[in-house]
């Protein structure tokens, strides 16, 4: 079932996303020995930086983030006189001062607006590892900042590596912040990867170095977790360096994760006989904590209807976890990405292939999502038999929290902005992190927590 | 030059002094600031900051029943998401009622508004926000995309002001006008003194009498009276509950009626505010702007005497006060006693305290004051790093200089000249502004928040309050030793050996 609702306003509320920038900046920042260089006002990576790291669940600074990132730092007179020369400068005394392996120049608004030549100012800079990705704010939200520079590092900066590496994959899609817990689920998926005897570069986790930026071209496989982020890009990858891609959703849970260790194995052709036994000793691990949940789950008649309010990269998996592991009823998934409706046509395909029975709804508005809630569910005006689907319970962003406390439902922070928690290397992807999800949603972070 | 008439007011560049890279001592600061070297004073290399439009929101924000919108493209104003929970922690620490999160918009504007303009966008915003969400004041927050595309936003505002229910006010705060973040105070404030009204309303406020009326004298003597002895207070983000509830103190023990302004204030408590005898400033660099306004629309006068951080200071602020009214006596009694009591309970921490060597790193009122005072406590004041200089600290910069005319101090905002700031001197403690304290962890230094809206900093009970963190911050420093020896920081080595201001130029 999907349906869609066109959003008529052209203003929006409560943007879950920043700019292209921001996108680009914490993708930049969150990979290992790359620093960005900002050619815009002070005031935007610093801005920015700190919105994107309390929207991704604490997320900090990391090695040169957040009031570290060198920045021209344009104002008035560059505006009026071009950005050129102080961006030279500052492209010139990052290249002294900062220890890197590659320093990536992003663009704010106000530089694209006044026409400045960064890519020329950055070919004086022969030899040097510098390169330029254009991310203007007015270009897209931060998801689009991801893909620019994606396609700026692996694209366009690293050159063919004519031999591939056939038990290397790179993984793309999750986008950092913006996948509050992308690096416990790329740590889950890369040790799932490894025993298939395999290898996984996921470019974000504490374990990366700039080794697997530069290994990425070799890999047999990309797999992007995600229908509509990273896809043009994967494509763009596979016509440089040759590399086919798989787009899937992120595995939550035992029975998905079993589904993800099935297809990967065929893909990578992994003797089945290795797949059964890993899929068997994960499922022995996950029932065997789950099941002592148990006892708290059924007795306390954990038993919902759901809402769930996400991007588009968690609306499949979320749903799928809580149709398919809890047995709950899943009514509606709301999708907050900016997607254009190209983006929306391919998630929507990929939801109604899927199977779930919740139905898809694209919505960016946090007021208009509690009004779409009101108005499907209904609620008692003191009738004494009235249907209203009872309990509920709302997966989805900090924004939720107050829609959930209106209605009386149960609220779970697990989609950007995830103001309030402090996320780690907490995952809710493979089988480690599907028992990390039955926590969350059984335990302390929970509201109302009783 | 009257500003106040203009749509949209100067910057801090244009209006005052202003120097955000220097290094040198206090009076070298002071001739740097009076012989025109400070225009020419820049970096090399520049970090991060936040911009004017960033403060702005913080303080708007606040405001009762007011509704934001972000005019400017999808990233500028993220922070709101915070700025929500923050409000509340604030609302409730003043006694206010917790409220539901307001919904913020952004105008979000695309590739097609730039070349197009936005201004039709940011209509249709004001309208929904007013129809929806029923505000009374609707802050509409300029930022630099259509300052450089040519949108009128303050006409729109006025425009949109003819139909809407809310008050609409235009805050014009881009970030590329300027490298000062304390451009934003006068960026606020100018959006309020242009759209709201600072007269009690008949009717409203209170009921007239006729002249006739037996009452009317009476009435209006007890009128005049309590607008003779009401002062009103100008807070800022950096300033908490517990600040305004002990400076309310002092002055109500002075038989004063005290008002707080404009954060956390409302549409109908604003026009409250020429209702009283006085304006006052806490700080040197964060309302002059208003209260010279104040002052020449409603002939008000005020007091711009520091911040009361710490003994003398405090005294000074409170007798600057207390003079206006005639009661110095009063307030040195006040004074005296306050004094006594507060020496005594800080007596205990201060010798751990005693020739440690400290730096301090913030704005540069409450690090000026701040500097001379821990020196008269004992301490060994290495340096200050004021965010900006700017004209109006320089009663506060003089007093420095005074007192410590061979404290290095440096005017910069930037990590990487306090990083090695930090390894060169080896500072005991650090006691730091806002968004330091993770980079400061990382080098190894502890280090105390120079101010924290939940915390108390002013007068006694905030000297008791940071002098008490100082000592705890000194006890175990286990963490940030562990965290600096387990961290990579982002510079060469070579920079450890350079001068932490040689990326200065001028
Ligand atoms: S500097 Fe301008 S574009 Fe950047 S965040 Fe501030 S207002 Fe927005």
């Amino acid at each position: 079932m999907a349906t869609q609702i066109i959003h008529k306003k052209s203003f929006i509320e409560n943007p879950r996303s920043s700019c292209a920038l921001g996108g680009a900046l914490i993708t930049i920042g969150m990979m290992p020995d790359v620093i960005p260089i900002v050619h815009a006002s002070l005031g935007c990576a610093g801005n920015l930086s700190g919105a994107i790291s309390m929207g991704g669940g604490s997320l900090g600074s990391g090695y040169c983030g957040g009031a570290s990132i060198p920045t021209s730092g344009i104002t008035e007179t560059e505006i009026v006189f071009g950005g050129a020369d102080r961006l030279r400068e500052q492209i010139s005394s990052t290249l002294e001062l900062l220890d890197a392996k590659l320093f990536v120049v992003a663009t704010g608004c106000m530089t694209e607006m006044i026409g400045d030549d960064v890519q020329g100012v950055v070919n004086e800079f022969d030899g040097e590892p510098v390169i330029a990705v254009s991310t203007p704010s007015f270009k897209g939200d931060s998801y689009t900042g991801y893909e620019i520079v994606l396609d700026g590092i692996f694209n366009r900066y690293l050159p063919k590596i004519p031999l591939k590496d056939e038990k290397l994959v790179n993984l793309f899609g999750l986008v950092p912040a913006y996948d509050p817990f992308f690096r416990g689920d790329l740590e889950e998926l890369a040790r799932l990867i490894e025993r298939l005897g395999l290898r996984a570069n996921t470019f974000f986790t504490p374990d990366q170095t700039f080794e697997n930026i530069l290994s990425a071209p070799a890999a047999s496989l990309n797999i992007v977790f995600s229908h509509v982020w990273g896809v043009p890009f994967v494509e763009r990858f596979e016509s440089k360096h040759r590399t086919p891609y798989w787009t899937t959703d992120l595995p939550i849970g035992a029975e998905a994760s079993d589904r993800f260790l099935i297809e990967l194995g065929k893909l990578m052709g992994v003797s089945e006989a290795l797949v059964q036994s890993v899929i068997e000793s994960e499922n022995n691990y996950y029932y065997r904590y789950f099941e002592r949940a148990a006892d708290m789950f059924s007795n306390a008649g954990y038993k919902f209807y759901a809402e769930t309010v996400t991007n588009s990269n968690y609306a499949i998996p979320i749903t799928s976890y809580i149709e398919r592991e809890l047995g709950w009823v899943a009514r509606e998934a709301f999708v907050t990405d900016q997607a254009l409706p190209a983006q929306q046509r391919l998630l929507r395909d990929a939801f109604n292939a899927s199977g779930l029975s919740s139905e898809l709804i694209f919505e960016t508005d946090t007021t208009q999502i509690a009004k779409e809630i009101t108005n499907r569910h209904p609620q008692s005006h003191g009738e004494r038999f009235f249907a209203a689907e009872k309990p509920v319970f709302i997966l989805g962003s900090a924004l939720e929290r107050e829609t959930a406390v209106k209605r009386g439902a149960f609220h779970l922070t697990i989609s950007y902005p995830a103001a309030g928690r402090l996320i780690l290397n907490r995952g809710y992807a493979g089988y480690k992190g599907g028992l990390n999800l039955f926590e969350d949603i059984l335990g302390g972070e929970r509201v109302p927590n009783v | 030059m009257n500003y106040f008439d203009q749509k949209i007011q100067p910057v801090r560049d244009q209006r005052l002094t202003i120097i955000d890279s220097f290094c040198g001592g206090g009076c070298d600061l002071l001739d740097c600031a009076r012989s025109g070297c400070a225009l020419r004073q820049n970096r090399r290399f520049w970090q991060a900051n936040a911009c004017q439009m960033a403060l702005t929101i913080m303080m708007a924000s606040t405001v009762e029943n007011a509704q934001i919108i972000m005019h400017g493209p999808i990233g500028c104003g993220q922070q709101m998401n915070g700025l929500v929970a923050q409000g509340n922690r604030g609302r409730v620490s003043r006694g206010l009622p917790m409220i539901a999160p307001r919904p913020w918009l952004s105008t979000n504007l695309k590739e097609s508004d730039v070349i197009g303009g936005g201004e039709q966008k940011l209509r249709e915003a004001i309208e929904f926000a007013d129809r929806e969400y029923r505000p009374e004041i609707i802050f509409v927050i300029s930022t630099c995309a259509p300052n450089i595309i040519g949108d009128d936003v303050e006409e729109v505002v006025c425009r949109a002001q003819e139909t809407t229910a809310a008050t609409v006010v235009g805050l014009h705060c881009p970030g590329f006008k300027s490298r000062v973040v304390a451009s934003a105070y006068d960026a606020f404030y100018h959006g309020l003194l242009r759209h709201l009204k600072f007269e009690p309303e008949p009717y409203k406020d209170f009921l007239p009498l006729d002249e006739n009326n037996p009452e009317y004298e009476r009435t209006m003597h007890r009128f005049q009276f309590e607008k003779r002895r009401t002062v009103n207070i100008f807070n800022a983000t950096s300033i908490g509950a517990q600040d305004e509830q002990e400076l309310t103190r002092l002055l109500e023990a002075l038989g004063l009626k005290v008002r707080i302004f404009a954060e956390y204030s409302s549409l109908d408590k604003m026009r409250m505010i020429s209702h009283a005898a006085l304006n006052v400033s806490m700080c040197n660099v964060h309302d002059d702007y208003m209260l010279s306004f104040l002052k020449e629309k409603y002939g008000m006068p005020y007091v711009i005497a520091g911040m009361p951080l710490g003994v003398k200071a405090t005294r000074e602020w409170l007798l600057a006060i207390a003079k206006h009214f005639g009661l110095e006596e009063q307030a040195n009694r006040l004074a005296d006693a306050e004094e006594a009591r507060v020496n005594e309970a800080i007596e205990p921490f201060l010798p751990k305290l005693r020739g440690k060597r400290v730096l301090l790193c913030g704005g540069i009122v409450r690090v000026g004051v701040e500097a001379v005072m821990l020196s008269e406590l004992g301490m060994d004041v290495i340096g200050a790093r004021l965010y900006h200089y700017d004209t109006g600290a320089d009663p506060i910069i003089e007093d420095m200089a005074d007192n410590l005319p061979d404290m290095q101090v440096a005017v910069s905002n930037q990590i990487f000249e306090l990083v090695n700031q930090v390894n060169t001197y080896k500072p005991d403690l650090m006691v730091s502004h806002a968004g330091t304290h993770g980079w400061l962890a990382r080098t190894g230094v502890p280090s105390v928040q120079l101010f924290n809206a939940m915390e108390s900093r002013f007068a006694y009970n905030g000297l008791f309050t940071i002098i008490s963190r100082m000592a705890l911050a000194l006890e175990n420093p286990s963490y940030e030793k562990r965290l600096a020896a387990h961290t990579r920081l982002p510079y060469k080595e070579s920079w450890y050996e350079k001068n932490p201001f040689s990326y200065l130029k001028s």
